[in-house]
């Protein structure tokens, strides 16, 4: 059998970006890593997508960006979510769990 | 909020691109180098480490080029970047792109000639405030008196003003100079409804209009300003004599503004108040009378044109002008004089008959049309021949991963370029050509209208579209083909067989045959037009049209009395007949082919007729009332000054004056329709009823035009002048020799002198009026033969390019020909034989559809049928001989090419 995928479920990365962020502002390396190790690998993020995503919610007003030092002494450019991200990140919540909710309750029915 | 994050975020990329291309380098490095640290971190080598996180996620510079496509700044930049190249691309094959872009040119600058002159007589709304709010109020005879509008003016509600106003031509002399003008009078309201102001000196306002005869008030328009006051800062404030009597100029409009009626210009405004001097009553002596029309109900000679208030509309307008006439007849009873509103029509829905305008426009958009389509065909196959040899190029950029649709947006950027170059050309080739229309000025008369160009904002955006869409339409196909060609064979620079060539050409030679066709269907037009107009400039007026001179003497601007008009006119004629050079001069209320026509009622005894009568002056007559005639008065020994055979009897005499019997003279048309019982001379006519006078018939002249020269003989009669005195005269001069130069100018000099105040604008030929009646005829198909030609050069450089093109591709098999032994001469007709047998379905085709269409054209033609067999016989002969012509340059190549080096070349 195939591996099993580990690609985002669809529709679904603005969200994971999102909650990620709001924990604590990072860069781009920094949220993969941190979905793939929360996710435990079930999901794994591909980079460019990442970054296109960052650029897309950015231009929505839900992310702000600035260049900033790593503990590397590295520069890189950091993400952090704004007041509309946050409420973004809510809209989503809920949305998930209403249809996550729903799907769940479907396959547990009996035949 | 999220557009403008966009924009800014967008812009920001734009302006600073090295820095935001640095940004994002370090972006996609930091994370790559990140990756890598931590698979290294986790036990994985270096190697292991990087390759695996370039699998997954694409090495550097595919990630860049993921994130950076992402936004709209991006397509902004392919543009450029399109552009750029496509600009570039166009300089490296100059040919090519020179003939592309006069084909356009030719194409879209005729379009923009066209659409500018429909647009300044058709759509351009006047050059008023607020004109959609304007409409034109009309009675059931169409014109207004005075106090009819006045009181409806009063009274209305609808309107949140309505003025008033009349057409007017006088004498205005400035300086030593005195001509004709043609001008408006106006009520004080009229600049004010319309929203007007002056460009220098101020409009006429209702404080120019409250006394009549107390306002010697004029305002004049921008392009007499320029013409008459030559541009002078010092016209404000002149005096002019307007009619013979002294006028202050108050102010200068402003250019553009020609009047409140679209395709009318007028050049002089004066108040409604001077009415009796710039405005006289015509058709009788105002010198004799109280010249005041302002009091009299039974003259209407007035539009009116009025501002709706809001919410109010041209129906609800109409009802209340006709409730309010209903009302005022009940409270001063007019007998019957008063008349009612019959239509309020918005203004920009245009006054008059348009339908005649909107025809021509038709024709002319469709001839340049089909010009366009015939430039388009021939870029887009010259296009065609050059993506043969950027199949390479395309190839590659294929195989590198461009998309089809990123290739075939670029070859459009490329034709529309092109295309936008084509209209910037045809622009000011546009331009060109009508600034020397202007200079050279359509005679006074010859149109109905007035013509006149304007191309403006909306002229270039219709340029603007029109070079888009042209791009499009010839760029379109062969964009879609040739990036699609067969990647190997295009890589490795080898022709594709026969399969790809035989289908490029047979497209390429539909198009040829369909502009062939095109141009066919132009060129017999324009040949029907051509004809009809010789056979219409072939025509005899019936009297000498170049040993006679004419003016009009319009003593009646002047408010001469009947006593001082005899002497007047008795004085004119003695004075030029004494000019040497002259054999003798007389005169006559209409002047043939000018425009005007007297319409009497007729009664011939003897026979039956409803007893009405009636007089009124028209400018076409030809629908006649059974019981009416043409008539003209006219001087002693007119007939013999105009050459104009007298077939019966005799010509008027100085024996018939207002002692002697009346008498009458007719034509040969007359004679036919009513006076057939019994010999024409002796029987006796009334023009005013049962009552009489009866007027004895002593003369019958042979036919000649009096409306146009294509009109077919109507009834004339003519009184003397000594029996039926008239103001509003003509003078006709006959020279002795057989032209009039000689004498033109004394007579000018000799009527100057008598009267320093009348307007003489020219003292011209009869043959002026007859080559004025011709005008449109004869501009029409010279245009139209224009634009044939235009059409004709265009399908033969494409079928030259269709016949090259053949031949190139076919090198290979001529050479082989000729190396086997055929003749080179065979081999050129062989071409010329194919090409040939193009043309021919071509022009098939064209005589088709040709046949089918131009039965619309009935009705501009005279003496030719629409299916005429000269025309349609000759012009197949004609574009076959220039198509050979033009695929005899490229099949004389074909002779030449050597077998060996053909053989040679793959």
């Amino acid at each position: 059998m195939d591996e099993p995928s580990t690609d985002v479920i669809q529709g679904t990365l603005d969200m994971l970006i999102l909650k990620t962020l709001s924990l604590e502002p990072m860069h781009g390396f920094g949220v993969a890593r941190r979905i793939e190790q929360i996710t435990r690998d079930v999901f794994k993020v591909n980079g460019g997508s990442l970054l296109v995503a960052f650029k897309r919610m950015e231009r929505e007003g839900l992310l702000e960006s600035e260049w900033r030092e790593t503990e590397n002494s590295r520069r890189a450019k950091f993400y952090n979510l704004t007041r509309a991200g946050r409420k973004r990140l809510e809209q989503e919540r809920a949305d998930w769990s209403r249809r996550a909710g729903a799907i769940t309750r479907l396959l547990a029915t009996e035949a | 909020m999220r557009l403008w994050l966009e924009l800014k975020h967008g812009l920001a990329r734009l302006l600073r691109r090295t820095r935001d291309e640095r940004e994002l380098q370090d972006e996609v490095q930091h994370y790559l180098e990140q990756s890598i640290a931590e698979r290294v971190r986790n036990g994985a080598s270096e190697e292991d480490a990087r390759r695996a996180v370039r699998h997954a996620n694409g090495n550097a510079l595919y990630m860049r080029e993921e994130v950076r496509s992402f936004g709209w700044e991006q397509r902004v930049e392919t543009l450029t970047s399109d552009i750029r190249y496509a600009w570039r691309r166009l300089r490296q094959t100059p040919a090519f792109t020179i003939v592309a872009v006069l084909s356009l040119a030719l194409g879209i600058g005729a379009n923009t000639a066209i659409f500018s002159l429909i647009n300044a007589t058709l759509l351009k709304p006047l050059p008023v405030e607020r004109p959609e709010e304007l409409a034109y109020v009309r009675s059931s005879s169409s014109s207004f008196s005075y106090p009819d509008l006045d009181e409806l003016r009063r009274l209305n509600t609808a309107f949140s003003g309505l003025a008033a106003f009349g057409g007017i031509t006088g004498s205005l002399r400035v300086g030593d100079e005195t001509s004709l003008v043609v001008g408006a009078i106006v009520t004080g309201n009229f600049f004010s409804v319309l929203g007007v102001n002056a460009a220098a000196g101020r409009v006429i306002n209702t404080d120019d209009d409250r006394t009549p005869g107390a306002h010697p008030v004029a305002v004049i328009s921008h392009r007499l300003w320029q013409s008459r006051f030559v541009g002078s800062a010092q016209a404000v404030g002149r005096d002019v004599r307007f009619n013979g009597q002294s006028f202050t100029v108050i102010g200068v409009l402003p250019p553009g503004f020609h009047g409140a009626v679209q395709g009318q210009v007028r050049d002089i405004y004066v108040p409604m108040m001077m009415q009796a001097v710039a405005r006289p009553p015509r058709g009788q002596y105002s010198g004799d009378m109280d010249a005041n029309l302002l009091n009299r109900r039974a003259n209407r000679w007035l539009t009116a044109i009025g501002r709706l208030r809001a919410g109010n509309t041209p129906e609800q307008a109409l009802a209340q002008l006709t409730v309010i006439s209903q009302q005022q007849e009940r409270l001063q009873p007019a007998n019957g004089q008063r008349i009612s509103t019959a239509a309020v029509i918005m203004v920009k829905d245009g006054l008059g008959d348009r339908t005649q305008l909107v025809t021509v426009s038709r024709l002319l958009l469709f001839v340049v049309g089909a010009v366009l389509l015939i430039a388009c065909v021939n870029v887009a196959n010259l296009t065609i021949a050059q993506s043969g040899a950027r199949r390479k190029e395309v190839a590659v950029r294929l195989a590198l991963g461009a998309t089809r649709h990123r290739l075939i947006r670029q070859l459009l950027t490329e034709s529309i370029m092109l295309s936008a170059l084509g209209a910037t050309t045809g622009w000011v080739l546009s331009w060109s050509a009508i600034r020397a229309m202007r200079a050279a000025p359509t005679p006074e008369g010859a149109l109905p209208i007035t013509l006149d160009f304007s191309m403006d904002a909306r002229v270039l955006l219709y340029t603007a579209v029109l070079a888009v869409a042209t791009g499009i339409l010839f760029g379109l196909m062969p964009a879609l083909t040739s990036s699609r060609p067969q990647l190997v064979p295009a890589l490795k620079d080898q022709g594709t067989g026969k399969s790809d060539s035989r289908a490029g050409l047979g497209g390429r030679s539909t198009l040829v045959v369909a502009q062939l066709a095109l141009s066919v269907v132009l060129l017999v037009t324009a040949g029907l037009f051509l004809r009809s107009f010789a056979r219409t400039q072939s025509l005899q007026a019936g009297y000498d049209t170049e040993r006679v001179a004419f003016s009009p003497l319009r003593i009646n601007l002047l408010r001469y009395t009947r006593a001082q008009g005899r002497t007047f006119y008795r004085q004119a004629v003695e004075r030029i007949e004494a000019i040497p050079g002259v054999e003798s001069a007389s005169l006559a209320r209409w002047a043939p082919l000018e425009g005007g026509n007297s319409i009497r009622s007729l009664l011939v005894q003897g026979i039956e007729g409803p007893p009405e009568v009636f007089s009124r002056e028209v400018s076409d007559p030809t629908v006649l009332a059974a019981n009416a005639v043409n008539v003209n008065t006219v001087g002693t020994r007119w007939f013999a000054t105009m050459g104009i055979p007298i077939a019966q009897g005799r010509d008027f005499t100085v024996q018939d004056d207002s002692g002697s019997t009346a008498v009458a003279i007719v034509n040969e048309a007359f004679v036919e329709k009513h006076l057939v019982n019994a010999p024409a001379i002796g029987q006796r006519v009334s023009l005013d009823g049962p009552k009489g006078p009866w007027r004895e018939v002593v003369g019958v002249v042979r036919n000649f035009k009096v409306t146009s020269l294509t009109e077919v003989p109507q009834p004339l009669l003519f009184l003397p002048l000594l029996q039926s005195h008239e103001t509003g005269m003509t003078i006709f001069v006959r020279s002795r020799s057989g032209s009039t130069a000689a004498i033109e100018n004394q007579v000018r000099s000799e009527i100057q002198s008598l009267e320093h105040n009348l307007p003489l604008s020219s003292v011209n030929a009869m043959s002026a009026l007859v080559s004025t009646s011709l005008y449109t005829a004869r501009a029409g198909a010279r245009l139209l033969l224009a634009f044939a030609l235009m059409a004709l050069l265009l399908a033969a450089i494409g079928l030259y390019g269709v016949v090259a093109y053949t031949v190139s591709r076919r090198t290979r098999e001529i050479g082989l020909r000729m190396a086997l032994g055929a003749q080179p001469n065979a081999m050129m007709f062989g071409v010329v034989r194919q090409a040939a047998t193009l043309a021919g379905v071509g022009i098939l085709t064209g005589l088709v559809v040709a046949l089918g269409t131009t039965r619309m054209l009935d009705a501009f033609l005279f003496g030719v049928e629409s299916y005429d067999g000269a025309t349609f016989a000759t012009i197949p002969f004609l574009l076959l001989a220039v198509a050979i012509a033009a695929s005899v340059v490229p099949a004389r190549r074909a002779m030449r090419i050597d077998p060996i080096r053909a053989l040679r070349a793959e």
